[in-house]
């Protein structure tokens, strides 16, 4: 599960909070957890909206 | 001192002198043409990272490993699937006289003798295609590999290391034995250069060394594909395994020593300072713990940061830079304080601890340097100074 985050300077959404470990991913193509998050976002879930 | 003396077809000798030692002693060169290196060329040969399993910035154990990741032993990624249950961790059983302090030690808690199709447990390194471009895969110069390592078990039989391209779906593999149980072993194992497969010249994962532990049906019912490169075929992947190390509680393997470097000749292990090797390391993994300290809630904070609040309000911003430039923009973790503070909350300090209720750690695109953006219930007075404590991991890893 993960929720979307806003940068607190731009107030634009360029991260993702994976909720199980509180890690928060960029969105990086060459980044992992970032390629994890898009997989998972593949099989149809959906993350929870930034506040 | 007797000497051989090559004179040069116009002018100019070169002399090649033997010492004057008791018995016989041998020197191997290899075989193939070459030029043989005799300064500067002969520095950073091993392609491992940690080869020596120096390095442990995620901790030294790692208790009910059941799933692929990386624990304990920097660098070194064990992919597992439906193959028992593990602990990991940075050992220091070591091969008598080579000079190491630390070995890579899987010890199976939970067994799985009877595999389904999809286990497998692989031992695995992977590499950035950019640190590999002068093997000059993908031409006919291309260059061949040469892998050696020390591994202790108490499972004998036959192993399988697979080279594999990720980029380009291409394999290589060849076995080893290990002929004694609880016996520290050299093994040594040459891979010819694919000429075929071009490696991408960038930060993503090109190259993988997968050393085969445990393989279900769906990696062993297919043939054995020679020991050239060919396009990657899964059931062709462990055919030759014979050893399936999760059968039984207790099973274990040592690994230490490792090195992968150009040519068809393994020599002598390259140690690296301690330094040289965490920095190395810290470009896909880095954290704010002590070395050997598991990243976790309530330790001792080893950032403390000094910010100064912009306004009177209840938000704030404070750059915190990374020790390396990490290999792509990182995952950030933030974790609390021993002092004060919720789990993943770092804590802003001026006449008291002061718990922030919500912690974000943003590289905002980069790769050299975090913000910690975090808010908390009283205001802070504008342009006052502030600590600000916590702890955090970065990750980059491949």
């Amino acid at each position: 599960m993960y929720k979307l985050i806003k940068d607190s300077i731009s107030n634009e959404i360029n991260m993702v909070r994976r909720l199980s470990d509180g890690a928060c991913i960029p969105f990086a193509e060459a980044n992992r957890d970032y390629q994890e998050f898009l997989a998972w976002k593949a099989e149809g879930n959906e993350p929870e909206e930034a506040e | 001192m007797a000497s051989i003396n090559l004179q040069g077809d116009t002018s100019g000798s070169i002399s090649i002198s033997a010492p004057s030692v008791a018995g016989s002693n041998t020197l191997t060169l290899p075989a193939t043409t070459q030029t043989l290196a005799t300064q500067n060329a002969l520095g950073v040969r091993n392609l491992f990272i940690n080869g020596d399993m120096q390095i442990a910035q995620r901790g030294t154990s790692a208790t009910g490993v059941t799933t692929s990741g990386y624990n304990t032993v920097d660098r070194w990624r064990v992919t597992t699937n439906i193959a028992g249950t593990w602990t990991h961790s940075q050992d220091t059983d070591v091969p008598t006289g080579q000079g190491f302090t630390n070995s890579h030690k899987l010890l199976c808690t939970t067994a799985n003798s009877s595999l389904s199709a999809s286990s497998f447990i692989q031992y695995q390194q992977k590499f950035e295609g950019q640190m590999l471009q002068h093997l000059k895969y993908g031409t006919s110069s291309a260059e061949s590999l040469t892998l050696s390592m020390w591994l202790k078990s108490n499972k004998t039989g036959t192993y399988v290391v697979r080279l594999f391209q990720t980029g380009n779906n291409r394999a290589i593999h060849k076995t080893f034995t290990i002929d004694t149980a609880d016996t520290w072993e050299k093994k040594t194992l040459t891979f010819t250069g694919d000429t075929t497969g071009v490696l991408a010249n960038d930060n993503s994962s090109e190259l993988e060394v997968n050393l085969w532990l445990v393989a279900g049906s769906n990696y062993t019912s297919g043939t054995q594909d020679g020991d050239s490169w060919v396009s990657y075929t899964a059931s062709n992947t462990a055919v030759d395994l014979t050893v399936n190390l999760a059968d039984a509680v207790n099973n274990y393997i040592n690994i230490t020593g490792v090195q992968l470097e150009v040519g068809d000749t393994a020599t002598p292990f390259e140690v690296m300072p301690y330094d040289m090797e965490l920095a190395r390391c810290q470009r896909y993994f880095c954290s704010s713990f002590n070395a050997g300290v598991a990243p976790a809630n309530g330790v001792v904070a080893s950032v403390a940061s000094i910010f100064s609040a912009y306004d009177n309000t209840t938000g704030w911003s404070a750059w915190i830079p990374l020790p390396v430039k990490m290999r792509t923009v990182p995952s950030m973790t933030a974790y609390r304080d021993s002092v004060a503070g919720t789990d993943g909350q770092w804590a802003t300090y001026d006449s008291g601890y002061t718990t922030l209720s919500s912690t974000t750690l943003s590289p905002g695109g980069t790769d050299n340097g975090f913000y910690c953006n975090g808010s908390r219930s009283s205001a802070f007075a504008a342009h006052d100074t502030y600590l600000l404590r916590g702890n955090f991991t970065a990750d980059a890893e491949l």
